[in-house]
């Protein structure tokens, strides 16, 4: 019962050598194989910004990005990302500039108590970079693996809708 | 054009750029150094005597530095059950350790040893004098009982004890023993006019029994605390709450430390929806766990811990009875309600009276029970206890109307209270949008021309609120280079500071970019009151009027010195103090009045707020929704949402609408697919897989509209915003599938199979 926030309930073991690429930034760290990369990220190399909501994969508030794909960052042992390039939250404005997704997401007032943007900004980013064209439609059902308690969506998607429109015009 | 620049427009919030960027610092992001991990051991079942409990075992594992049960709790005060659980998941013991691993190893290896007690997780089982009792008989009399008990005692006055009439009534009440209701954890009763008269009077009756589910706030960031004891005694706890300064009093008393002792820093709050004032649920037991080991310690539950011994709003049963005439006046309403309250009391049960709706019902009685069940206990979830009521309330309406064939609008209209009107066993009605808010919904959902094709269908329904309203400080200061800063200490709730950081710059006709606001911890900031009952922006907006009201007091009265005038020739504008009659033009900007200050006798521009209360105003929401029913899979797929809300005054729209957004989500997710489902042993669904909450796949966009109504004692008018929108759309979905497929569901959430039994029972063949 009450499963462990950062193992998959296995037993302590000698600690491994892992490399991870964290926002551009490499990390050689020594971790215990039953660690995930959301503890890892976290309480290992101290960034908070991605969220932890459920520990079980079903909320979508630990998305990070590994090697361009979004992966809710609980459902992956940290020992397994090892050689892998991984950006979270931290590492997506770049010179002081917000992403354009950030700024969406401002602009629209897509967040409210926030916990759950960190997550959706990457899954968001992740989507746009692969397809920008989607339809509002298939963004809410993209986007479906990421829960929100407080917006109701409606800002969100229109924080996303916003983001991909800009991106479209850029590139 | 609104004759305001700063309130009243769509601002970027001040917390923007931390928000999307991950800088915000939640609970959990606290890391003090040395910190420990705390993790509480909880019990197995959901009743059962302890017989012991063993931490040798685990007090041997490396890495672990403490574990206290209710024996390390000096006050006595109840934290971990010590001889009885009353429910799955209920705290027992906890432990610290250097790793979060190390510490739920730790929690698997004490070893208790239970001996197992019958369970009842269904209040109306609960009730019956065959039930298992969890805290004695608690006893209480139902409707009927009190009434004849009432008679006799007030007979007794003026007859002699033995007369044939007391008697009658005696064996009257004999023939009630079923109502002699057991594990009654609370009663609460109101009364005006004569229902059974306005029954007989009634050309419609319509009678039912609504069954609403326990549902929980699932906030997205799970509680947690950190806290840390030095060797001077002084607590330090960072906790994710609504309220700081209520949980510094929680903990002082319930550990019996001097409030002074005790320092609490709200950190950025992950959504709390009502459910975040807990004070033993994580910084009770990570005070304890600190003072034992002497080194920081976080507690931070799991989504699955939130599910067992989070405090979720209360399920409950209604059995509601309306009476109308044919040509629609509703004559009575009497509602007999049991709140399921689980182990301990405390579920809203008052809200109950909210089954009157904003309408004028000249005779209404509402007798409510709160009802022990083997569950954790609960808390306000968003308006506690007005969806579960106004689900009731609201759904009968509908039902009238389709008896006497009139437009649920025009219905609901042609009923509600106007200014003046009596509140049936409440005062009198203040200028509400009542009206304005429903026409306004239906105007923008085309309800006047609505058309719907097979098994699509049109529900509406309204539900009214109060904001709540406490005390609050604020100060404002003005710097030399014209800018303004606030510190006050009350918790952000979706989007308040930057409401007050609005209200601030209005005032002081400052950019709105010019003004920031700092949130002090309970040792430095003044007293404030919990973010939740809608009461912030009322509450500290008003305060911040009044910082900013003083500021500019001391602003006006620097520059009558500075510019050697009366301050009746002066004005306040654009950021500076100008002499109205002069000519030519003559101004002192407020950076260089602050840096004059510096060297006055009256010091500073240092403006101080402070409110306690005034009379709120209610506030009403009003939703239609447009769906489409599969009968062959009992599937509903909702087409529209439309929800407008009189919200007084919209000091940042933006934020406005999307309270108004969140909130109608919640309350669709409610009616339609949240539940918290209990079995032989307690709550089984305790993750997100079982318990599912609304993705942005499961709804389309959510159209708000924003109804202006002032308030007379709100800042600018406006009223509390964020509770208000969850309260009316469990009635609207189920009106709306009910227009769909003919079928009223009085039990929800409206799940397919549930539609799909329904249509069977009306002949419909899958
Ligand atoms: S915390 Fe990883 S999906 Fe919820
Ligand atoms: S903004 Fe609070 S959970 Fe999404």
């Amino acid at each position: 019962m009450a499963r462990s926030t950062t193992s998959f309930g296995l037993q302590a073991t000698p600690k491994h050598p892992v490399s991870l690429t964290v926002n551009g930034d490499e990390h050689d760290l020594l971790i215990e194989p039953r660690k995930t990369l959301l503890a890892v990220l976290r309480d290992t190399i101290g960034l908070t910004g991605t969220k932890e909501g459920c520990s079980t994969g079903d909320c979508g508030a630990c998305t990070v990005i590994v090697d361009g794909k979004a992966v809710t960052s609980c459902m992956v042992l940290g020992v397994t990302a090892s050689g892998k390039e991984i950006t979270t939250i931290e590492g997506l404005a770049s010179d002081g500039e917000l992403h354009p997704i950030q700024q969406a997401f401002i602009d629209t007032g897509g967040y409210q108590c926030g916990f759950c943007t960190p997550g959706f900004i990457m899954a968001s980013k992740a989507l746009v970079d692969e397809n920008p064209d989607r339809t509002e439609e298939e963004f809410r059902h993209a986007l479906g693996g990421n829960i929100c308690r407080c917006t109701g969506y409606t800002k969100i998607l229109e924080a996303v809708l916003q983001a991909a429109e800009e991106i479209r015009t850029i590139s | 054009m609104s004759e305001y620049s700063v309130v009243g427009q769509k601002l970027p919030r001040v917390d923007a750029v931390e928000k999307v960027t991950g800088a915000a610092q939640y609970g959990a992001d606290v890391h003090p150094a040395g910190m420990l991990y705390g993790k509480i051991v909880r019990s197995k079942h959901a009743h059962a005597n302890i017989l012991s409990i063993d931490t040798s075992e685990a007090e041997k594992l490396p890495g672990v530095r403490a574990i206290i049960t209710q024996d390390d709790v000096p006050s006595g005060r109840r934290v971990f059950a010590t001889d009885k659980v009353l429910y799955l998941g209920e705290p027992l013991a906890a432990v610290a350790a250097t790793d979060p691993d190390i510490a739920e190893e730790a929690a698997e290896l004490i070893k208790i040893e239970y001996e197992v007690l019958p369970v009842v997780q269904d209040v109306i089982e609960s009730i019956k004098s065959s039930a298992p009792r969890l805290h004695g008989d608690a006893t209480k009399d139902g409707p009927n009982r009190r009434d004849i008990s009432a008679k006799i005692k007030k007979l007794a006055d003026q007859v002699d004890s033995n007369s044939d009439e007391i008697r009658k009534l005696e064996t009257e009440l004999e023939k009630h023993t079923d109502e002699v209701y057991y594990n009654i954890s609370a009663e609460s009763h109101t009364e005006a006019g004569d229902v059974e008269k306005g029954f007989a009077e009634s050309d419609v009756v319509v009678e039912d029994t609504y069954f609403i589910p326990r549902v929980h706030q699932t906030y997205m960031e799970p509680h947690v605390s950190v806290a840390s004891a030095d060797s001077s005694g002084k607590i330090t706890v960072w906790a994710s709450t609504q309220g700081p300064f209520a949980i510094r009093s929680g903990i002082a008393g319930t550990l019996g430390i001097p409030l002074t002792q005790i320092n609490v820093i709200g950190t950025t709050m992950g959504g709390g929806f009502g459910g975040r004032f807990g004070v033993i649920i994580t910084h009770v037991p990570a005070v304890l766990l600190s003072q034992k080991s002497g080194r920081p310690v976080r507690v931070q539950m799991t989504r699955e811990e939130e599910f067992l011994d989070g405090r979720p709003a209360p399920g409950c049963v209604i059995k509601l009875k309306t009476g109308a005439t044919k040509d629609g006046h509703i004559l009575a309403r009497q509602a007999l309600a049991f709140w399921d309250s689980g182990s301990v009391s405390g579920a809203s049960i008052g809200s109950t009276i909210r089954v009157r709706g904003v309408y004028k019902i000249p005779n209404i009685k509402v007798d409510a029970y709160g009802v022990h069940t083997n569950k954790s206990g609960t808390a306000a979830y968003r308006a506690p206890g007005a969806p579960q009521a106004i689900f009731a309330g609201e759904s009968q309406l509908d039902d009238i109307a389709e008896q006497i064939g009139m437009d649920p609008v025009k219905f609901r209209l042609m009923n509600m209270r106007e200014e003046g009107d009596a509140v049936p066993a409440g005062g009198s009605e203040p200028k509400v949008g009542y009206k304005e808010t429903l026409e306004a919904v239906a105007d923008a959902a085309g309800w006047w021309d609505r058309e719907a094709d097979e098994n699509q269908g049109w529900g509406v329904a309204v539900g009214d609120w109060t904001n709540g309203c406490g005390p609050g400080g604020v100060y404002v200061s003005v710097h030399e280079d014209g800018s303004a800063r606030i510190f006050h200490g009350s918790m952000d709730i979706t989007g308040t500071d930057t409401a007050i950081t609005q209200i601030i710059a209005e005032i002081l006709t400052i950019p709105y970019e010019n003004v920031t606001i700092r949130r002090g911890d309970t040792d430095s900031a003044p007293y404030s009151t919990g973010s939740g009952g809608s009461v912030v922006t009322f509450t500290m907006g008003n305060t911040a009027k009044l910082a900013a009201e003083d500021a500019r007091r001391r602003i006006l009265e620097l520059a009558s010195e500075r510019l050697n005038t009366n301050e009746d020739n002066l004005e306040l504008r654009d950021g500076a103090v100008h002499v109205i009659t002069a000519d030519p033009p003559k101004s002192i900007s407020l950076g260089e009045l602050a840096a004059y200050s510096l060297s006055t006798t009256g010091g500073p521009i240092v403006g101080k707020g402070s409110f306690a209360r005034q009379p709120s105003t209610p506030a009403l929401a009003a939703q239609i929704a447009k769906v489409e029913v599969d009968p062959d899979t009992g599937r509903t797929r909702v087409l529209k949402l439309v929800a407008s809300q009189d919200v007084g005054f919209a000091i940042n729209p933006m934020a406005v609408e999307g309270q108004i957004e969140g909130g109608t989500v919640q309350g669709y997710a409610w009616a339609m697919m949240e539940e918290m489902q209990y079995g032989e042993n307690g709550n089984i669904n305790p993750g997100f897989v079982d318990y599912r909450v609304p993705t942005s796949a499961d709804l389309p966009t959510v159209e708000s509209v924003i109804v202006e109504v002032p308030a007379p004692n709100g800042p600018y008018g406006a009223k509390g915003v964020g509770e208000p929108p969850i309260t009316p759309t469990l009635a609207t979905m189920a009106n709306a599938v009910n227009d769909a497929i003919g079928v009223r569901i009085t039990e929800l959430p409206i799940k397919p199979e549930k539609i799909v039994d329904a249509l069977k029972n009306n002949g419909h063949e899958a």
